[in-house]
């Protein structure tokens, strides 16, 4: 008996307290009346195993910008949403489970608005590749004005052609700055992909930014 | 010198008695004993050189700067275990003071955020987002020349982060330049930053 309340102690020990750093994270920050409902909903994606932090970020930004208990939850429960979508993508083109920023990453990329079949045409075109780079380059695109499978297909293809990772973020900038030049949509999609896969890469920091580097002073936390 | 001088000097016969010529001689040795005994005694000629050096008043500042040029020894008698926790104190402030808001090192899979933004006549701009936890007065952008571009470079791990801009305090303000945003689940928009990881 005494063993199972030790085993029991020692098992709901750390829960117990990641509970309590939730908590009092958002305490004071966010309305009173919402942290139960975040915390719970942090909790359940816990019990997932779904990346807990960017709920957490969610529900701090919404304390920052004033919003509404009830909005806080939406967004919170929303967000959760976003995660829950991102790893079934994932899991769909990957053998492994995602990681925690693979999970957000794409997360992100749906939230700026990439349909989530248009994720899943990706995963199954990039097996085995970084989606949130991937799909962080098509919303780029988009976000540019770019038809959706126009810049589907141009990311694909850089992808079929070697680039990975960030590296499609390029292909992108250089079709925006296609565009920039005055080409038209289709004429820079045109041309970046005839030049695949050598696009100009982003270029360094310059060196007099390395000196003024500083850092957020309550330490560094993960992406979002 | 006549010995009649001699006598005369040792008391053994009236000066009277000289003639005049040795009388005047006489005259003179006494002036010339006379001005020898006014005259202050002469020490050696290492102490009058000595006496003559002139040793300069110097500054009680010069004194002390001097002492701390010079070489001194030094005893320190420390127990290990002091010295331990010496050197691990002295870490200790050297890991935290790496963690202010001075110049930072890159570590591997960290990147560079650049935040540039015009706000002409703005008191104060500060950046807000996801890798501060959304506090305020964490951040702040900087116009050093006045020109109402603020701007700040800040060193954040690599990957998505989104953020708003401060201004004044006040009024949250999305970033027209930054070209990639996000809805914020609030019914407005954030920018967001994909920052990539320097390559060392």
């Amino acid at each position: 008996m005494k063993v199972a309340t030790l085993l029991f102690v020692v098992a709901a020990g750390p829960i117990g307290l990641a509970a309590q750093s939730v908590r009092g994270r958002l305490q004071g920050r966010v309305p009173e009346s919402a942290i139960a409902a975040v915390d719970s909903l942090v909790r359940a994606a816990e019990m997932e195993s779904l990346p807990s932090d960017p709920l957490v970020k969610k529900a701090l930004e919404g304390g920052a910008k004033g919003v509404s208990a009830d909005r806080i939850v939406l967004a919170v429960r929303q967000t959760a949403g976003q995660l829950h979508d991102a790893r079934a993508l994932l899991r769909r083109g990957q053998a492994g489970e995602p990681s925690a920023d693979e999970i957000a990453s794409v997360a992100a990329a749906l939230g700026r608005g990439v349909p989530t079949p248009l994720g899943e045409r990706m995963a199954s075109a990039l097996p085995g590749e970084p989606m949130g780079p991937a799909l962080h380059a098509v919303a780029d695109l988009v976000g540019h004005g770019f038809a959706q499978d126009s810049a589907v297909d141009l990311v694909v293809t850089a992808g079929q052609k070697g680039m990975r990772g960030l590296r499609l973020l390029d292909v992108a900038s250089a079709a925006v700055a296609e565009l920039q030049r005055g080409r038209t949509h289709a004429q820079a999609i045109a041309d970046v992909r005839g030049g695949l896969p050598d696009v100009p890469s982003a270029p360094p920091a310059a060196p007099g930014v390395l000196n003024r580097l500083r850092r957020p002073p309550q330490g560094v936390r993960s992406p979002s | 010198m006549d010995p009649r001088l001699h006598r005369v000097l040792d008391g053994e016969l009236d000066r009277d008695q000289l003639p005049a010529d040795l009388r005047a001689e006489l005259e003179r040795l006494e002036r010339a004993t006379a001005l020898l005994a006014a005259a202050p005694a002469a020490g050696s000629v290492a102490a009058r050189v000595l006496a003559a050096v002139h040793r300069p008043h110097r500054a009680l500042a010069a004194r002390v700067g001097q002492w701390l040029y010079e070489r001194h020894a030094v005893t320190l008698k420390l127990r290990p275990i002091w010295s331990l926790a010496l050197a691990a104190a002295l870490a200790l402030i050297a890991v935290l003071a790496g963690r202010g808001t001075g110049p930072a090192v890159l570590a591997a899979g960290e990147g560079i955020a650049q935040f540039v933004g015009r706000f002409p006549g703005a008191h104060s701009v500060e950046v807000v987002g996801s890798f501060n936890d959304w506090r305020s007065g964490s951040l702040p952008l900087t116009d050093d020349d006045q020109d109402g571009v603020w701007n700040a470079e800040v060193v954040l791990p690599a990957g998505e982060h989104q953020y708003m801009f401060v201004v004044d305090g006040e009024k949250w303000v999305v970033d027209p330049l930054a070209g990639r945003y996000v809805d914020d689940g609030f019914g407005r928009q954030n920018a967001l930053m994909i920052v990539r990881p320097v390559v060392r």
